[in-house]
């Protein structure tokens, strides 16, 4: 069976692990359940796939939705929702110190964008989609993508250049 | 003096950090920042920072993907759901026909069948799992086709090849390493052989053949090695030692759990008795 899901979805696992973890910040174990629900779904919509061999988009496009769908149910549970969880989900700070540091910064700084624009920076940079693919899974046009995209980059390098000292500068002094 | 056909645009300044132009207007652009330097300053951090989040994500291990995301487990699930649902439906009716019929007619007509059904040629796969295991697990070159490097492409090419989504048990609880897998001829179809091997150097098979009727729980000693052999949704899996029998039914219980995660954990324990 040439055309078995299995085979076919089975690479991209990573990848969407990667993009749930992106979307929930810090909470491994609720990107899990975000990629179960995903898969199972795609499952079971298998046959209503469109056949330009888009996988890639279209787990991403399922993935999404289900995380927003979470969110407002989320947001509607309680009213007054604050998203307090900024913990960063950054890689563990051994060996190359000093890329560990920036990348820490930099995921910090990046885990404090609004969720629209990390979903864009994270689709388009890390996961490499087209701006295209990227609107498609978002459900937005390409012209908020392209400004989100130019948004986020420039908080991102705001951020950046005035927080990076005094991350590096504290920790550096540690004796 | 600038040649530049159109002002470039915002998007375009994007599509440039993320390499997305067509080479022409990439020179373009390429111009453009020569004689801006604030904007080219710019975008040389933006194009840090994509570098930048690529490693930083890229960096975390994945690690192996846990259990609950297999796709093998949630079709199996799926399935076993249909099953449930579909033989609800089926005793409904049967029960419906039955009221007319007498119970021991029924009783008549359905035990042949079900036996009919369930009558798995165990024999011949124990049989060709011990061959297998005995030609292949003393190779010191080439035990095995696909290394587990490529565990990946392992378990594609052969869920290919069986014609339907192969589990690689993750045994490292009982201290056994995937050491990779070949593609064997069984009857008129493939079966597929998994090796494993411990920090003593003792390896076991895993043998795994599809279109297996019935379910069938087995354990058999050959000569100098072990065997546990189990039946159901379709496969028939063995799996194959000459460590001792408790350590060897250890390892077939981590095995059932991850082939057939459709099957209650109780239900999975290898047969303790026969044949000792």
């Amino acid at each position: 069976m040439p055309d078995h899901p299995a085979a076919q979805i089975e690479a991209h696992i990573p990848g969407l692990r990667r993009f749930a973890r992106q979307l929930l910040r810090g909470d491994p174990e609720r990107a899990d359940d975000l990629v179960q629900d995903t898969l199972e779904r795609a499952l079971s919509r298998w046959h209503l796939r469109r056949n330009d061999g888009d996988m890639h988009g279209w787990l991403y496009t399922i993935l999404y939705h289900r995380f927003l769908t979470d969110l407002h149910r989320e947001k509607r549970r309680n009213a007054h929702h604050r998203s307090t969880d900024v913990a960063v989900d950054g890689p563990e700070v051994e060996g190359q110190q000093e890329a560990a540091l920036i990348h820490r910064d930099l995921l910090r700084a990046f885990a404090e964008l609004p969720e629209e624009q990390r979903s864009v920076l994270f689709l388009v940079t890390v996961e490499d989609l087209s701006y295209g693919e990227a609107a498609r899974v978002l459900g937005v046009p390409i012209g908020t993508v392209m400004s989100r995209l130019s948004r986020g980059r420039e908080k991102l390098r705001r951020y950046l250049s005035g927080e990076r000292q005094p991350v590096k500068a504290q920790l550096g002094k540690v004796k | 003096m600038s040649d530049i056909p159109g002002p470039i645009g915002d998007d375009e300044l994007m599509a440039y950090v993320d390499g997305r132009l067509p080479t022409q207007r990439a020179e373009a652009v390429g111009s453009y920042l020569a004689a801006h330097p604030e904007i080219r300053e710019r975008l040389s951090r933006y194009a840090e920072q994509r570098q930048a989040l690529r490693a930083a994500f890229g960096e975390r291990a994945d690690g192996p993907i846990p259990r609950r995301l297999r796709l093998t487990r949630l079709i199996a699930e799926r399935r076993q759901r249909r099953r449930r649902r579909f033989a609800e439906i089926a005793a409904a009716i049967l029960l419906v026909a039955l009221g007319g019929v007498g119970g021991w007619t029924a009783r008549d007509l359905l035990f042949p069948l079900a036996s009919l059904a369930s009558a798995p040629a165990v024999g011949t796969i124990m049989a060709d799992a011990l061959a297998a295991h005995r030609t292949f697990a003393v190779e010191v070159r080439h035990p095995v086709e696909v290394d587990a490097a490529q565990e990946a492409h392992l378990v594609q090419w052969l869920s290919k090849r069986l014609g339907r989504p192969l589990v690689v048990p993750d045994l490292s609880a009982t201290g056994y390493r995937l050491m990779g897998g070949r593609l064997l001829p069984a009857g008129s179809g493939a079966a597929a052989q998994l090796m494993y091997e411990n920090g003593a150097g003792d390896r076991l098979t895993v043998y795994v053949r599809p279109g297996v009727a019935g379910e069938a729980s087995l354990y058999q000693h050959d000569k100098d090695v072990g065997a546990f052999y189990r039946a159901d949704e379709g496969l028939g899996c063995v799996i194959v030692g000459d460590t001792e029998r408790g350590a060897l039914s250890r390892v077939a219980e981590r095995v059932y759990e991850q082939t057939f995660p459709g099957i209650p954990k109780h239900d999975l324990a290898p047969q303790r008795e026969k044949n000792g």
